[in-house]
């Protein structure tokens, strides 16, 4: 078994970096291996799931105090995202295979997927602190090489991820530096459950969540994002922004919050409430506004990060289960979303929202999963995301009992957790409007149904969407709650059964159909082109774009100023950083003015400030 | 079998005067000898890391304070392997490369004249032939420098000249300082004097002379101004053994060498190493990050990653002043001559590659390149690697050096030393992002359609590069490596036996 994991991890990092030195041309090769790599993955991840523990512990270094150990530990929490990661592993690679617009670099998409791979892998599970920042940087740069394979349009976005994630893994590893001290040498972190009491602590837990919420994609480095989102391949983005990450970066938190410290109610856990809520609030409201169809996705995956952060951050049982939840719910779904706008780009060549119109009918099966993924990340009931985000409320009124003062914004959160989601289902019915229903623009005549090898991924994830939905109990009775060490019973609130829902919604659905063929054969009518005063009307004229809908809330007061200041970037970190450290860069080549004199005088100044502080002479 | 240690100094010394004897047109030849003679030096000193020889070189046959010594030890054995590999490479990359300049064979020569000035720093145990050593290898570094004769060329050759003889005056002094204080050249025994007598302000002075000195051959800011002209304006395989060994052995080596051996190291004197590696850090990576000429920028990188190497250094030099647990010391001069090693490889490797896009496209401004990575695909792939390294990318070599240096610093609760290199590495890893963008990434420019990848020698020295960038980390993670190359090149600073082993010998 210590064999299987470690080929696990090691496998697809191996062949990998091996990939990523091909030629270009071998593409056989590539996509050969990518999907052999990931079924033989997604099989061993089975097998780890279902075997009990398994504890794998080579000592690799051991010099000065600095121990490095080959550490993986697996338990329920981990195989179970394990299993998950390798599952989507293995769809977009099925996905890739016909995926025509997939990059013409085949080397770098199939060579940074395996490294994605086996990089979340080995974060997953491992037990010590180095090797996760070690897997944790790979899977940064995996995102990278997957970026820059959108070519020239992608450069800046590839640029602005690396820096921005690089920032955040910088953070972690100051943070691991931290809790190394803290631990008074050790890099294990199972149950380490360190006190957040000194000013150390705090600032160590601090660096880990900045890398844990960043990986995740929540605010206030969340801009990488939307910016790949907009250029990069959507299979790029299903497999790392929507799903990898997500799990990552919120299996981190969990293990930051229940591992790593022991977070007590306090000012820490209202710092993740604000970011989870600000994330949840800003996020949506941006996302409301958007045109191109995988921005508008990338916007609703940071809002919906933040019903994890904000679930993890009640710091009770229910709502951190609930978060977990959401966790692979949103995995699930927006996979599911960016691979049938992937579809939709495949067949119509444009992600912008404008530009598409009446693919329903032409694409039904994509539309079916778009439709289901959409109600699960708006709450439906009977679908995953309703669950999850249910439970993630269900913790937010919990806190009421917590003795905190900070505790008692609680009504605030779960009003901004309602709101946004509210606001997630109007953006997505833009989008539904925009895409699949409206009126067919005449360059889209000729669209045609996608191929199975790209329908079955997403088919299996929106069935995944509903199975979490009507089913719940399964993953959460036999997965989650074990896996936090939640009582099994733990009881979700308020009488939900969803058998009686499934019987109302299909009851209500039958009569539905009923009296629309009712009328269909009673009343009579009459179809007849739309009356234009005689004149001829193009069809393209007709269209009523989705992207008109909410521009009345654009032009509101508070939302005009909010959107403005959006628009020119001044909630990116990066672009601030950036500026700052051009100006700094500027005054330095100021100084470096290339003449001789200056330069000796910097000499002698040096020295006359070495020769002061040698001599003593103050 | 004990290797005579002069070697290392004689066969760069007598291939150096042998080559300019060759014509224009049998310059193949010496070429030819230039390299083997590389290729010897290279396994002379994986022979003696091998073996695991320290030892010491009486010449003449002179007992110890009289006479010439040449000292191998750890700290020296690293810095001889280095400087090896470094100039290895950058020789077999000349082969092609230097075929577009006119005297060849001087060029050959002048370059083994740096070898052999920079082997004999690392070995000699007397200061004032350390002095003369780091005289050969400035003054021929000089003339490679403004080896194309153009204007900048020149210009930038004259400004090194003027801030490097003002660097071997100050250093002169402080050696006739110290000859006057104690009586002795050899670094043992002025090392025992000081343990005896202690330092007062002539030899204090002295020390501020060596700190200016070897600042500014190492480039350390304030004192690094000649650098930036200096290293782009050079041939790019010179370039890559300026900033890959020359800065190192005669500025950071020999400043470690006098501190922590000679002078013994003590608090004020560990902070004045901090200061200058974290200004050099700080000011280097942000120069660094504005500049749109490639070699520039890379120049500016080497200001930066000395002050790694100083910072790891400095950090040893305090904990071990403060009497706190002498294995946080050994943590971060661990951290910081590891740094050392992996610098001299990622960063001649992207000299290298300099090189090479400029042979290709006559150009090496940032903004005038673009989408390369499919024309020049094995260059593409060699710089990649190096600036993952620089930038502590794992497993690249980089990383795991970085890694020490920041635990160290840590560890010694020098908690804002650790956050200033997470940040400048950062910064790092943004200007060679912005490298990878303008240079391989987004659309080639019509001029450059015809570009042709380089070939031969310049791919087979980038490539040597690359793989050890690439398994350099075993150096550390693997222990049979680490106690033959790294542990006791630590332990040369940390346990300080060195004036005491070297008087003990018969």
């Amino acid at each position: 078994m210590e064999k299987l994991l470690l080929t696990l991890i090691f496998v697809p990092l191996a062949a990998g970096f091996v990939l990523l030195f091909t030629p270009a041309k071998w593409k056989l090769l590539h996509k050969g291996c990518g999907l052999v790599i990931s079924v033989f993955t997604f099989l061993a991840a089975v097998k780890l799931f279902t075997a009990g523990k398994i504890v794998f512990d080579q000592p690799i270094l051991d010099i000065w105090q600095v121990k490095l150990n080959l550490l993986f530990e697996t338990n329920h929490l981990n195989t179970f995202i394990l299993l998950f990661a390798m599952g989507f592993g293995l769809l977009i690679s099925i996905y890739s295979l016909k995926d025509a617009s997939a990059p013409r670099q085949s080397n770098f998409f199939y060579g940074a997927l395996l490294l994605a791979v086996g990089g979340s892998a080995g974060i997953l599970l491992t037990g010590h602190l180095i090797f996760l920042l070690i897997f944790w940087e790979i899977v940064t740069v995996s995102l990278y090489l997957l970026v820059i394979t959108g070519g020239t349009e992608c450069r800046f976005a590839a640029t602005k991820s690396f820096a921005m994630l690089g920032a955040s893994d910088g953070a972690l590893l100051l943070g691991i530096g931290m809790i190394w001290v803290l631990s008074s040498g050790t890099f294990q972190f199972t149950g380490l459950g360190l006190p957040t009491d000194s000013a150390l602590s705090i600032v160590a837990f601090l660096l880990l969540m900045l890398a844990a919420v960043t990986k995740a994609g929540a605010m206030p480095l969340h801009t990488w994002l939307p910016t790949s989102g907009e250029c990069t391949k959507a299979s790029i983005m299903a497999i790392l922004p929507a799903a990898l990450d997500k799990l990552l970066g919120i299996y981190l938190l969990v293990i930051i919050v229940k591992e790593i410290f022991l977070l007590q109610s306090g000012p820490l856990s209202f710092i993740l409430s604000v970011v989870g809520a600000a994330t949840i609030l800003f996020a949506v409201l941006v996302a409301m506004v958007q045109h191109n169809l995988k921005k508008l996705l990338s916007y609703q995956a940071i809002a919906q990060v933040g019903y994890m952060v904000l679930g993890i951050a009640t710091l009770t049982p229910i709502g951190i289960a609930g978060a977990v939840f959401h966790m692979l719910n949103h995995a699930t779904y927006k996979c599911c979303l960016f691979l049938c706008g992937g579809a939709v780009e495949h067949v119509s060549g444009t992600a912008e929202l404008d530009q598409l119109g009446g693919l329903g009918k032409k694409m039904p099966w994509t539309f079916m999963a778009f439709l289901v993924a959409t109600m699960s990340m708006s709450g439906i009931p009977l679908f995953g995301g309703f669950v999850s985000k249910w439970m993630v409320y269900q913790g937010l009124v919990q806190m009421e009992s917590q003795a905190d003062p900070a505790a008692g914004f609680w009504p605030l959160w779960l009003l901004v957790a309602m709101f946004g989601s509210a606001l997630t289902l109007a953006a997505s019915v833009k989008i539904l409007h925009s895409i699949f229903l409206s009126r067919k623009p005449d360059h889209l005549r000729n669209v045609r149904e996608v191929s199975a090898a790209m329908l079955i991924p997403m088919m299996i994830l929106a069935f995944l969407c509903v199975f979490f939905g009507v089913f719940y109990r399964i993953p959460l009775k036999y997965f989650i709650y074990p896996a936090l060490n939640i009582e099994r019973e733990t009881a979700i609130m308020g009488s939900w059964n969803s058998w009686l829902a499934v019987i109302y919604l299909l009851g209500g659905v039958l009569i539905a159909l009923l009296i629309v063929l009712l009328s269909r054969s009673l009343l009579k009518q009459r179809s007849v082109p739309t009356w234009t005063c005689g004149e001829v009307q193009p069809n393209d004229k007709m269209i009523v774009p989705g992207t008109h809908f909410y521009k009345t809330i654009s032009s509101l007061s508070p939302f005009k100023q909010l959107y403005h200041l959006q628009e020119k970037e001044h909630f990116d970190l990066y672009n601030h950083g950036g500026k700052i450290g051009l100006l700094f860069s500027g005054f330095l080549k100021w100084l470096h003015s290339g003449l001789l004199p200056v330069y000796l005088v910097w000499t002698a100044f040096g020295l006359i400030v070495i020769l002061t502080v040698l001599c003593n002479i103050w | 079998m004990m290797i005579p240690l002069p070697l290392f100094v004689a066969v760069p010394l007598a291939v150096a005067f042998i080559v300019p004897l060759f014509g224009q047109k049998t310059k193949s030849a010496a070429t030819v000898l230039a390299n083997v003679a590389t290729a010897c030096l290279l396994i002379l000193a994986i022979y003696i890391m091998r073996t695991g020889q320290s030892g010491i070189y009486r010449v003449g046959q002179w007992s110890i304070p009289i006479g010439i010594n040449l000292v191998l030890d750890g700290l020296s054995g690293l810095m001889l392997l280095t400087i090896s590999i470094v100039s290895f490479a950058a020789m077999l990359f000349s082969i092609r490369y230097m075929e577009q300049y006119t005297a060849k064979p001087k060029f050959l020569s002048l370059f083994l004249l740096m070898v052999a000035g920079m082997n004999g720093v690392v070995l000699s145990g007397d200061i004032f032939n350390l002095f003369v050593f780091l005289e050969i290898a400035s003054i021929s570094s000089y003339a490679l420098v403004g080896f194309g004769c153009e204007h900048e060329e020149l210009e930038a050759s004259f400004k090194y000249m003027v801030l490097g003889s003002v660097a071997s005056m100050f250093i002169l002094f402080g050696v006739g300082l110290v000859y006057g204080m104690t009586g002795t050249l050899n670094l043992a025994y002025i090392s025992k004097t000081i343990q005896l007598a202690g330092l007062n302000n002539g030899l204090y002075f002295a020390l501020a002379m060596f700190i200016v000195g070897f600042g500014l051959k190492a480039a350390l800011v304030p004192f690094h101004a000649w650098l930036p002209d200096a290293h782009p304006s050079a041939p790019a395989p010179i370039s890559a053994m300026l900033s890959g060994v020359l800065i190192k052995a005669l500025g950071v080596y020999a400043l470690v060498r006098v501190i922590f051996n000679v002078f013994g190291v003590s608090i004020p004197i560990g902070w004045i190493l901090i200061t200058l590696g974290v200004l050099s850090m700080v000011i280097g990576v942000f120069l660094a990050v504005g500049q749109w000429d490639f070699k520039r920028l890379l120049a500016y990188h080497s200001i930066s990653q000395m002050g790694y190497v100083v910072l790891g250094v400095g950090i040893g030099a305090v904990v071990l002043a403060q009497g706190k647990d002498p294995a946080w010391a050994s943590l971060a001069i661990l951290g910081g001559l590891f740094h050392l090693m992996n610098h001299s490889v990622f960063k001649s490797l992207l000299f290298l590659t300099s090189g090479s896009i400029e042979i290709a496209t006559g150009t090496r401004q940032l903004k005038q390149l673009g989408g390369l990575a499919e024309k020049m695909p094995v260059t593409r792939t060699m710089c990649t690697i190096a600036s993952a390294a620089i930038a502590g990318i794992p497993p690249f070599n980089g990383f795991w050096s970085k890694l020490l240096i920041v635990l160290a610093a840590v560890k010694a609760q020098f908690y804002g030393l650790a956050a200033v290199t997470v940040l400048v590495s950062l910064v790092t890893l943004i200007s060679f992002l912005k490298v990878q963008r303008y240079i391989f990434l987004g659309d080639l420019p019509d001029n450059l359609k015809e570009v042709k990848e380089s070939k031969g020698s310049m791919a087979w020295s980038m490539g040597v590069l690359a793989g050890l960038c690439v398994v350099m980390g075993i150096l550390l993670l693997w222990e049979p490596l680490r106690e033959q190359i790294l542990t006791p090149a630590v332990q040369v600073l940390v346990d300080n036996v060195y004036s005491s082993k070297i008087i003990a010998m018969p």
